[in-house]
């Protein structure tokens, strides 16, 4: 009987060690997991010097949270392959960072091209995807788990300007546009927000035309513009085209009172590259980093002390500010299951260093783009007024 | 919209910009036709002489012009040494064509990845006082740094043409071009004077290659979209034929600015593809090939 006991007590005593020990090694396991957030980028190929800028700020974001006691008290562990600029490597890297690496939360992409094939896969396995997407279609295919936070839409691109134009006196307005844009789904994109701006405010567009790309004149264009007398200039391309439209502006002594690039002016090439002759361009963006929203002097900082960058490259930015909404969603839903981070970020704001931003069905926030101009070699914020950096050049000087 | 002026404008344009095209075909037509090798990394040369005048500019203000004092000889010798020790062990190859196509390709690769490590993929833009001026005659405007690009390119292909024509070595060139075999027996050394050829057609690459950097940026994949011009070049004006090149260049030149001016833009690549399809459906050897 004494013997039972004692065999009992021990066994008792042996259970609670091992219990204890086993749950200390447990809680210590838990504690030390990382949160494993994985993707793909263009890391090499065509995309590669903005497809880094990205990583970079998805590095630097995974470096502050971890400064900071990690996510959900879990230090995060980015895992993030090369997709060579190739938008079927990042869908195949996408199905491998969920199906074989189990990550527990989904990098975001890029160009669109990439994030409009990764998110039909995002969707497929219900994990939640933060990108730029694709422009309004890859937003409106019905997915659920996909957000733009912020987004690059092409369909609102010129949303600020003619925002901005409405406050010009009518009679200084232009009256007559002439619009050159890349054939391709960005150029078409850009068009949607023109036509009803030129519309609503009865600017007549007496040229509307699309080149492929390569450009490999932009004489004629501009010579076309400038006999149809066009005061206003749609210059719809990317930076190669867009160099070569305005430097025709220039060489074929064409002055409209406005042109406006689609894309390619608020790079920092423009400025090093043309100079004064890059002065007074107007275009969009969907960051800048003299945004009056909290984080960006941190990525002004950054940009400059560690990557030497007087100005912080743009998808710098938008890397951090898609992290800094994957970070609130999770904080906010207090787990790492998708349904509940989707359903949270459906029905709670996120304050980025882009914008504050609340979504609707598609996974997008409230239209919006903010006018940039190009004034003394430096890319400013003209509107919305609450934003303005600077008083806008206008109408556009003459050439010297 | 027929305006005469947007016509004229349209010509003068596609005439100095076609003859940069011709500058930049002129030496991969050269090494087609002398060694058989398709030198998909021509361009790619092209590329690194327009970095060279873009440094020059940048760091020292040296004119892009002047840069080619230093980036023609460096690239004739650059072109020496890749035939002595890429093209020459693969002239025994069968398919010398397909050899050196797979060859030039790989060496096209490298170079760009040389470039992208050195000088990141960053567009760059040769900026000079007079990158934006024009000369006005009339309502017609000249561009001048096309004007400079026409005329460098008149330099470099007739710098070439009289090299092919009025030398010793250029004859021995055009005669191992024509009939290799015949070539040999006379006593002329193959593979010195194709290596030559080699040469000069680097070195013209390098010529075009600034030629092309006053038009438009660059950076290091471009070569790729410089490509096309070559081929549509050397198929038009028919592979080794100087003369063929130049008419060629203008051609292409004036087809992309003048269509302009008639058709949507878009419509250009097609119009430009037709006729080059149109071309090689009846006369498969260009047009100036004899």
């Amino acid at each position: 009987m004494r013997k039972d006991l004692l065999t009992g007590v021990l066994v008792l005593i042996l259970s609670l060690l091992f219990g204890l020990v086993s749950g200390a090694l447990r809680g210590s396991s838990a504690a030390e997991k990382p949160i494993v957030i994985g993707g793909s980028l263009p890391l090499t190929g065509t995309f590669a010097a903005t497809g880094r800028w990205v990583e970079r700020g998805y590095q630097f974001w995974a470096e502050e949270v971890n400064g900071k006691g990690g996510l959900l008290g879990r230090p995060v562990k980015l895992i993030i392959y090369d997709d060579k600029s190739d938008a079927k490597e990042a869908v195949s890297l996408g199905e491998k960072v969920i199906t074989v690496d189990k990550v527990d939360l989904l990098l975001g992409g890029y160009p669109g091209t990439a994030c409009t094939a990764v998110m039909p896969v995002a969707e497929k396995y219900r994990m939640l995807y933060v990108s730029m997407g694709g422009h309004m279609k890859s937003f409106s295919q019905g997915y659920t788990y996909s957000f733009g936070s912020p987004p690059l839409m092409g369909e609102w691109w010129y949303l600020g300007f003619f925002e901005w134009m409405k406050t010009i006196p009518p009679d200084k307005r232009p009256k007559k546009a002439a619009v050159y844009t890349m054939n391709n789904p960005i150029g078409i994109a850009l068009v949607e927000s023109l036509y009803k701006g030129c519309k609503d405010l009865g600017i007549e567009i007496v040229i509307d035309e699309k080149y492929n790309l390569p450009l490999t004149t932009a004489d004629t264009m501009i010579t076309k513009a400038k006999q149809m007398k066009a005061d206003l200039l749609f210059a719809n391309g990317m930076f190669p085209d867009g160099v070569m439209t305005l430097r025709a502006c220039k060489a074929l002594d064409y002055s409209p009172k406005a042109i406006v690039q689609g894309i390619g002016s608020v790079i920092p090439e423009w400025t090093k590259e043309l100079g004064k002759d890059g002065d007074a361009i107007f275009s969009g963006t969907s960051w800048h980093y003299k945004l009056k929203y909290p984080g960006n002097d941190k990525i002004i900082k950054v940009a400059k002390e560690r990557f030497k960058e007087d100005e912080p490259p743009l998808y710098f930015g938008f890397g951090y500010a898609w992290m800094q909404t994957l970070q609130q969603s999770v904080e906010g839903a207090k787990t790492l299951e998708q349904t509940r981070i989707r359903d949270w970020l459906r029905s709670n704001e996120v304050k980025t260093i882009a914008g504050n931003f609340k979504f609707d069905e598609k996974g997008l926030p409230k239209p919006f783009v903010y006018l940039t101009q190009v004034i003394h070699g430096n890319v400013e914020l003209i509107w919305p007024p609450e934003m303005r950096t600077h008083e806008p050049v206008y109408p556009k000087p003459p050439w010297k | 919209m027929f305006n005469p002026i947007v016509i004229l404008q349209s010509i003068v344009s596609g005439i100095l910009m076609g003859g940069i095209f011709a500058l930049l075909g002129v030496g991969f037509s050269l090494s087609w036709g002398v060694m058989k090798v398709i030198n998909i990394a021509h361009a790619a040369f092209g590329i690194l002489a327009a970095y060279i005048a873009y440094w020059g500019l940048t760091l020292y203000g040296i004119d892009p012009i002047l840069s080619l004092g230093l980036s023609l000889p460096l690239l004739f010798l650059t072109g020496l040494m890749i035939h002595r020790f890429l093209i020459q062990p693969i002239t025994r190859a069968r398919e010398i064509v397909v050899a050196s196509m797979i060859l030039t390709f790989g060496l096209a690769v490298v170079l760009e990845n040389i470039m992208l490590f050195a000088w990141s993929a960053d567009e760059r833009l040769i900026t000079t006082p007079y990158s934006s001026q024009s000369i006005f005659l009339g309502e017609i405007i000249v561009k001048i740094s096309s004007l400079l690009g026409f005329v460098l390119s008149i330099f470099g292909i007739g710098a070439i043409y009289l090299f092919l024509y009025h030398t010793h070595t250029g004859k021995a060139v055009r005669a191992t071009w024509q009939e290799p075999e015949g070539a040999a027996l006379q006593g002329i050394d193959l593979e010195r004077v194709s290596m030559i050829a080699f040469g000069l057609a680097i070195a013209s690459a390098g010529a075009g290659g600034v030629a092309m950097a006053y038009m438009y940026s660059f950076n290091p994949p471009a070569h790729n979209f410089w490509l096309i011009f070559l081929f549509l070049v050397v198929i038009v004006g028919g592979v080794g034929s100087i003369f063929g090149s130049a008419i060629a260049g203008l051609l292409i030149g004036l087809i992309t600015g003048v269509s302009g001016a008639f058709f949507p833009f878009q419509w250009i690549n097609v119009l430009l593809f037709g006729l080059l399809m149109g071309i090689l459906l009846v006369k498969p050897e260009g047009l100036f090939k004899r």
